[in-house]
């Protein structure tokens, strides 16, 4: 009945799912950090630098040959979704800064829905396939386990560049400043710390990991407008479980998370595929009445 | 301009303005298409949902993303109970079954919902709710031996009775304005008594309403309580109006343009209600008559100009056209007005809250 190897198998495909959770987790946990802002349209602008990867890939390709192209591919989602959240943080969500946080949140999701729009209006609607190196379906052996290409590859990449981000914001002055910004911003303005800069950065890094993902999910499942909608929400269900002020309660949880879901969706016959994603729903609640403020944030408390 | 904004702003020409209103309504149907009147009674179903989710986030502050959960929810409550072995043999009373549950069932769900998600500071609402769309469709598919599955399922609710002499649509259009001005009326009563001054202190400061005695915990259980049914409600209206429903009804984009068309229309106010339903339903009604695959963008473009230059919504539109008219007419007229100048009368009116500021 049980099979070991199943189990196991089952765990290291949800830490690569996991993985793409925790990309997006973080990057809303950056963008809250800096901004006090939940970004709902992070999804919606990583599937956005997917589709203008996958377009430049197809261009250079031709040209340059089939690596170049999935390379120049990725490096022009990067590029491009940087610039993508510093015109969006300046132009539109600047805007709404310091105001009532309800109206910065419809304003996010105005922001999704016309991404979402303009891709099914430039691409249409239709799955489109994404140039990489491999599909989600190869698979190669890893002391005696089937372990995909994908998700072996999702998941170093993510842990790589989590610990690229960490660094950059322990040893830099850029994060030393960025810090700052998040913790006070007045004060670090005060300090000669250009606060709009700082701004723009996060919103362009937090777009940046993004759009890794966007490109990884992309690889495995082709593109297609609202592909990152369900992964939003598990998302946003590791940030309110690991804590809206931990970064590094947002990745674990969204590997545990994605484990369980896994592990539900095998081993419990009425979950089952279809309906893994009231997973994280049950979590949350369950953890929202034990303790409101996640499992690894600082309780807040706020003077009047 | 003052003489006709003076008269506008009165409560008698409103008064006469929303008899006049009531009678067109009424009157409509008997000489319209039956499209027309398919569209109308659309629009009143979905202003209900707006006005639902109007209270939650217009009134008490709580950005909901999960409003079409509770409509979908409504509409399967009703649909399966008056398809029901039970309900048919009800008769009428089967309906009126599918109306008492279609309010209670997600009525419960919101309020187990909401003592949960209203523990979370902030945005915890709009965080939590999200999931409920994205959790409805796949449920509502696994649920095929009630729910018809991704088919849908089509309900007959009730045919025009022959007394009436009506035809289907006509029928079925009364029958959803008169239940959609019972709930705008309970709801408009509810916001301008008691309750409507906790939610507004509760958006407005939660510290101050705690120390006022308002629990803010409980009142945004109990906006979102209140959002959840009347969503139910849209739900049954929704069942009478279009007698079909599939998982399709409560899917995230749906969710989403709810949101869209409740702020479009104006938070924090019932007109706003009324023009959010009819941008809910006439935009992809156009866009689809134009360029289909434009739907989406035009509504992201629509939301985000109206945050940028009309934050209280089209039911703003009319008072902030009246206030430049106020403050540019003088200029040409009489000359510049002394800055400290005291505010007509009719700037009294802003004081009536919009929301979403």
């Amino acid at each position: 009945m049980f099979n070991f190897g199943t189990f196991l198998q089952l765990i290291v495909d949800g830490l690569a799912t996991g993985s793409i959770y925790a990309a997006l987790a973080l990057a809303i946990v950056l963008v809250n950090q800096a901004t006090g802002m939940i970004n709902f349209a992070q999804g919606g602008m990583a599937v956005l630098a997917a589709y203008l990867g996958m377009t430049v890939g197809n261009l250079v390709s031709p040209v340059a040959g089939v690596t170049l192209g999935i390379i120049a591919g990725i490096v022009a989602a990067l590029a491009l979704s940087y610039a993508m959240g510093a015109v969006v943080e300046r132009f539109v969500m600047r805007r709404f800064m310091g105001g009532d946080p309800d109206t910065a949140v419809v304003a996010t999701i105005g922001l999704l829905t016309l991404i979402t729009g303009l891709i099914g209006l430039i691409w249409t609607y239709n799955y489109i396939p994404y140039p990489f190196f491999f599909t989600g379906l190869e698979s190669m052996s890893l002391g005696g386990l089937a372990v995909s290409a994908w998700s072996l590859t999702t998941f170093l990449t993510i842990v790589a560049i989590m610990l690229l981000l960490q660094a950059l914001f322990r040893w830099t002055k850029l994060g030393l400043g960025f810090r700052a910004v998040a913790d006070n911003r007045a004060s670090s303005a005060l300090s000669g710390i250009k606060v709009g800069r700082m701004l723009q950065v996060g919103w362009g890094l937090a777009a940046m990991l993004g759009a890794i993902a966007g490109v990884l999910v992309a690889a495995k499942i082709q593109l297609v407008p609202d592909m990152f909608d369900t992964y939003l929400v598990y998302a946003l269900a590791a940030v309110i479980i690991g804590g809206l002020d931990s970064p590094l309660g947002a990745v674990l949880a969204a590997w545990g998370i994605a484990v369980v879901e896994n592990l539900a969706a095998a081993y419990v016959p009425f979950v089952g595929h279809d309906l893994k994603i009231a997973v994280p729903l049950i979590l949350m609640v369950v953890l929202l009445v034990l303790r409101p403020q996640g499992l690894f944030g600082r309780k807040v408390v706020v003077r009047v | 301009m003052s003489a006709l904004s003076r008269v506008l702003n009165s409560p008698r020409a409103r008064l006469a303005a929303g008899i006049l209103l009531a009678i067109v309504l009424i009157a409509l149907p008997l000489v319209s298409a039956p499209f027309a009147n398919q569209t109308i009674t659309r629009i009143v179903v979905f202003a209900v949902a707006v006005l639902g989710l109007n209270v939650v986030m217009g009134y008490a502050g709580q950005v909901s993303l999960g409003q079409v959960f509770f409509v979908g929810v409504g509409a399967y409550a009703a649909g399966i109970t008056i398809k029901s072995e039970w309900g048919m043999s009800l008769g009428l009373g089967g309906v009126v079954m599918g109306l008492v549950l279609a309010i209670l069932i997600p009525g419960v769900l919101g309020l187990v919902i909401a003592l949960a998600a209203a523990r979370l500071r902030g945005l915890g609402l709009a965080l939590v709710t999200i999931a409920l769309p994205i959790i409805g469709v796949p449920l509502a598919k696994r649920l095929s031996d009630i729910t018809g599955g991704s088919q849908g399922m089509s309900v007959r609710v009730f045919a025009a009775p022959d007394w009436t002499g009506l035809d289907n649509d006509q029928w079925q259009y009364y029958v959803v304005l008169a239940l959609g001005a019972a709930v705008f009326a309970l709801v408009f009563f509810l916001v301008r008594g008691k309750y409507g001054r906790a939610f507004a202190i509760v958006k407005e400061n939660e510290a101050v309403a705690s120390a006022m005695g308002i629990s803010p915990y409980r009142y945004k259980v109990l906006a979102f309580t209140i959002a959840s049914a009347v969503g139910g409600v849209a739900g049954f209206l929704y069942i009478v109006a279009i007698q079909f429903v599939s998982p399709d009804v409560m899917s995230f984009g749906h969710s989403i343009e709810l949101v869209i068309a409740t702020i479009v229309g104006g938070a924090g106010s019932i007109v706003g209600s009324l023009l959010g339903g009819a941008f809910y339903v006439l935009i992809p009604q156009i866009t689809n008559s134009i360029y289909p695959e434009s739907t989406t963008v035009v509504q992201g473009v629509i939301i985000l100009i109206v945050l940028f230059l009309l934050p209280g919504g089209l039911a703003s539109l009319p008072r902030k056209l009246a206030r430049r008219f106020r403050r540019s007419a003088p200029s040409r007229t009489a000359g510049p007005t002394t800055p400290g100048a005291v505010p007509p009368a009719g700037e009294a009116e802003d004081t009536e809250r919009q929301g979403q500021r």
